[in-house]
This record gives structure tokens, sequence and C-alpha cells, in this order.
């Protein structure tokens, strides 16, 4: 049940009335929550539930305990309790997702070798939204040993953190510091939330079925028949592959984040414009925030701390290692790997030149125009960004070389055209131009006025825009299969 | 040496290395109240502590700050 279907929206306006009837009462709320995220992933797989329950009791109660060490300053216990508690909660993780791939690496390094070995990989399933529902299992255990957060004794909050239904089968991946409280008190719902809930949820419907799924239209049908293609066709199916990605993700993140703000309850951002970084380094801090943010904490900073007396080579092998990770957490494919060190080795000028974390800003010329010099460096780190999510699309690497060798082989200019490129192409630039106004404040009216009648004309102007233009054949999500 | 004075040590290292005169520390402050104060410089900032005070932070002991009064803690149960 993937949120822009029928099914979800009958599901959610039930979920919805029955959750208001009962404002006043909010552990009624919890438990309908907490059912209700249930019964969506039920719908999903049912033969997966028992894994999502059984890690979240183990996690409740090794949380307690941890937090029980923590009180009797036995630090000690407190952190191998926690190292146990993260490595029994990546177990499945390690299983479900990357079992056949060490098995086939080790097959392949054998064989290199010489050796023949006969085991045979199986088909695993992997159960939808892992890698983010071990996540916050795991941040969960980590901030309650590192003192940023007691446990909590009610096993529906932490439950419904787990598995609350918009976040669960792609994030964004909540910290538990901020995302329990809201579950363990009442909601005060005003109208300005509802309605700023349904604007986010109406804004990321049409990012995804207006501009992703008709831009992946396109693009999926150059990259699946690639040697048939001209390098013109490819280039332009490349450059416009980090838009389809945006705008799926992003527009799933904001259906999350509105359908929370729609139960009262505020989602982590997940995207902050990331097209208008100006170096690799600002890009992975505007792009899958969550993400990036959970690995800073728990993966990047510890290791830094580490290599600290290393100098800038600990901060290159910190982060060189990060990103290793960041790529395969996406999946079990050399090419994740890949793409991972090819982000790591791009900060390694940006932390010599002391640019890693610097703010870039931007003043704009005649308070409209993005200055020269930012917008090379936009430009730049966007296709810097590019060439990164063509080696992440490729099924594999031997594909990125030959879709390269096919750009500079068959040279013309001549460009395969699809009707489906005209709109997907105006709407994506409708969007980005209102990533435009957002990033620099400017003063046009549009979804957020302070004038109310432009604000609902352009409500319903977005929904009849996406209700006629929007490609409703194709409705799955990107990151759904990570 | 009194938490008064370790406090205004840090106060030092931390305007040499995030290059701000104006960084005024207290027990309460956290990255979050320092503009340059971010995952990276938080490193560089532990390094020059515990080259100033000769000291040795544990990476678990690091983590589990939650503002500068407990850094000042650290160190002065390590200077004792």
């Amino acid at each position: 049940m993937v949120l822009n279907s029928i099914s979800f929206l009958i599901f959610f306006v039930i979920v919805f009335i029955i959750y208001h009837c009962f404002y006043k009462e909010y552990k009624i709320q919890n438990i309908i929550l907490l059912l209700s995220s249930y019964f969506f992933y039920a719908y999903a797989d049912v033969k997966m539930l028992p894994i999502i329950i059984g890690m979240t009791i183990l996690f409740y109660f090794l949380g307690l305990k941890i937090g029980d060490y923590k009180q009797k300053n036995e630090s000690k216990k407190a952190y191998w309790l926690t190292t146990l508690t993260v490595v029994l909660g990546l177990l499945p993780l390690l299983y479900f997702k990357y079992f056949n791939f060490f098995i086939s690496s080790f097959e392949d390094l054998f064989s290199l070798m010489g050796l023949n070995t006969n085991h045979n990989t199986f088909k695993i399933i992997l159960p939808l939204g892992i890698s983010f529902f071990t996540f916050r299992l795991v941040s969960y255990a980590v901030e309650i040993n590192r003192n940023k957060l007691s446990p909590t004794k009610d096993i529906i909050s932490f439950a419904i953190y787990v598995a609350f239904f918009p976040c669960l089968l792609s994030g964004p991946i909540d910290k538990p510091n901020k995302f329990l409280p809201q579950i363990e008190n009442k909601r005060n719902i005003k109208y300005e939330d509802l309605f700023e809930g349904l604007k986010r949820i109406l804004w990321g419907w049409f990012m995804k079925v207006c501009v992703a799924d008709r831009l992946g239209i396109y693009i999926d049908s150059i990259f699946t028949n690639y040697t048939m293609h001209t390098s013109a066709s490819i280039l332009l199916a490349s450059v416009l592959y980090p838009m389809q990605m945006y705008f799926d993700f992003a527009g799933y993140s904001h259906m999350a984040i509105g359908l929370g703000k729609l139960l009262g309850i505020t989602v982590t951002e997940n995207f902050n414009r990331p097209f208008f970084a100006q170096n690799v380094a600002e890009y992975w801090r505007r792009w899958h925030i969550s993400l990036t943010t959970w690995l800073t904490d728990y993966v990047f900073i510890p290791l830094n701390l580490r290599f600290r007396n290393l100098g800038n080579l600990g901060i290159i092998l910190a982060i060189i290692i990060n990103f290793i990770v960041v790529g395969f957490w996406h999946g079990d494919n050399w090419t994740f790997g890949v793409f991972g060190l090819y982000h790591g080795l791009l900060f390694i000028p940006l932390i010599l030149n002391g640019k890693m974390n610097k703010k870039n800003k931007v003043k704009l010329v005649k308070g409209y125009f993005i200055p020269l010099k930012p917008m090379f460096k936009m430009i730049l780190t966007y296709l810097i960004v590019t060439f990164g999510l063509m080696i992440f699309r490729s099924p594999s690497v031997v594909t990125v070389i030959d879709i390269f060798k096919q750009i500079f082989s068959n040279h013309s200019t001549s460009l395969y055209y699809d009707e489906f490129i005209t709109y997907a192409l105006i709407f994506m630039f409708i969007s980005l131009f209102k990533d435009y106004k957002d990033e620099y404040k400017l003063n046009i009216h549009f979804l957020h006025s302070e004038n109310k009648i432009i604000e609902h004309i352009s409500v319903i102007l977005l929904i009849l825009v996406t209700v006629l233009f929007g490609v409703f054949e194709s409705n799955s999500f990107i990151y759904f299969q990570f | 040496m009194e938490r008064q004075e370790i406090l205004k040590q840090v106060n030092e290292v931390f305007m040499d290395v995030l290059d701000n005169e104006d960084i005024v520390l207290s027990d309460t402050t956290t990255a979050d109240d320092v503009e340059e104060w971010d995952s990276l410089t938080h490193v560089q900032l532990i390094v020059e502590v515990e080259k100033h005070f000769k000291i040795k932070f544990t990476s678990q002991e690091i983590l589990t700050w939650k503002n500068v009064g407990e850094m000042i803690t650290s160190i002065e149960n390590k200077i004792k």
C-alpha cells in the first residue's frame, strides 16, 4: 500500500476519522496509531510482521536494562549491553539484505584464487522498511547509552516510534529524543497544522506523479535500451536522473511529513533543496538528511574521535568509511560501494582546504538572481552528483563502463523525444522554481501566503494539475526497495 | 585548579580553535549555541583541550557529554 494509492487514501481517511474522534484521549489515539501501523505493515507483507514486533519487544527491554545500568552509574556494563543490542539489531538487516552478497563475493574471491566452491545462494525476501526501522532501533539504544534519552516505560509509545506508518517503509528516520515525547503527551492539533499537512501531502504527491514518474518513463526507456540510443539521449537521461530521484524521494518525504502533521506529530525533515548546494559536502547536508544525520552521529563522529590524533588523515578515513556505509546501506551491490567511495573521495579536497562544514551564503543580484560564481559551483556540484548517481543506478560496474562507451562512441545530437518529457520538464521547472523561491525567501505567493484566498486557490490549482497530468500507472517509490 | 579557572581556559581554547573572540561559555552551553561548533570542529576542540590540559578522554566519555559543564567535570576529575 504505497502512499499515493487509492487503497492508502481509504485506509488513511478511516484512521484519521477514528483517531480524531478520540482527541481527548491520547492513549487511545496511540493504540489506534499502533494498530493502524501494524495493519499497514501486514498489508504489505504479513509474514514479516513478527520480525518488527519481535525486535520492538527485544529493544524495549534491552533499552530499560541499559537505562538501569546508566542510573546505577555502571557505565561499562551499559556500554557492553549497548554494543550487544546494536549487534543484535543489525543481525536481521545483515542477514536479509547482505547474506547472499557475502556468499557470492566470497565465491568470486575463491574462484579468483582458483578454488571452486559449491555454495548456492538462495532467495531471501527483504522485509520492507528493515533498513529504516533498524536504524530507529539502534538510535534508541545508543541515545540511552549516551545519556541523551531516558528509556520509555510505555511499550505502546516505543512500538509506535519503531513502526509509525507514514515513515515505516522509507523514513524519514526520526531520532527517539524528538519523536517519543510527542507520542507520550497529548497532541494539540490546530486547523493551521491540518492545512499545512494537507499542503505538504499535495505538494509531495505532485512531485511524485507529475515530475518523478513522468521523468522516470523517459529515463527508464533510455537506460533499459542504452545500446540503441545516441550519446545526446543518454546524456539527457543521465542529467535528469538526479531530478527523478529527488522528486521521487523528496515527494515521498513531503507526504510522510504531511501525514504526520495531520496526526499531530512532527516528523523530521529529510530534504533541504539539495540542488542549491555549492559543493558535495553541502549537498549531503541537504539530501536524505535523516540518514546522513544518523550516520554522522553513529559512524562518522565515533570514528573521527578514534582517529582524532591523525589530523586531516583521521577525518578523511572517517569520512570514507562513513560514505562506504552510506553506499552499502542502499543494497548488496558493489555499485553502491563504489558510489559511496566516490562521494567519500570527493570530500578530500574540502577537508584539506577547510571547506567541509563551511556554510555557503548567496547574496542575490537585484534581489532575484544567483551570481555567476555560486551558480557555476551549483552546476558543477549537480554534474558531480549526476555521475555518482549513474553508478548508483546501474546494475553493475561493467554496465556503467558500457554506458560511457556508448556515450563516447555513438556521437549524435539527435535526441529521442517522448511527449512525456515536455510536461515532465514544465512541471520540473515549476517545482524547482518553488524551491528557488523557498531557498531565497522570495516574496512570491504560492501555497504559502498571508492572503488566505491565494493560498486556497493555489491548493485547488495544484490538485487539478496533479489529477489531470499525474502518472498513475507506476506507483512505487524508488526508496521502497532499500 | 578551580572549576571556574578550567572553564576560563576551555573558553580560551574555544576562542582560539573556532577563531571567534566573542565566545562566552557556561556550564549549560551546547553546540547549538555556538555557530562554528559543528561535527568537525567538535573533534578539533577535544584534541586542543586534551593537549592544553595534558589529559586523554575516552570516546565513550566524550559521546555522553550533554554540555560544556559535563566536559569541565571530566577535566576536573582528570587533573585532580
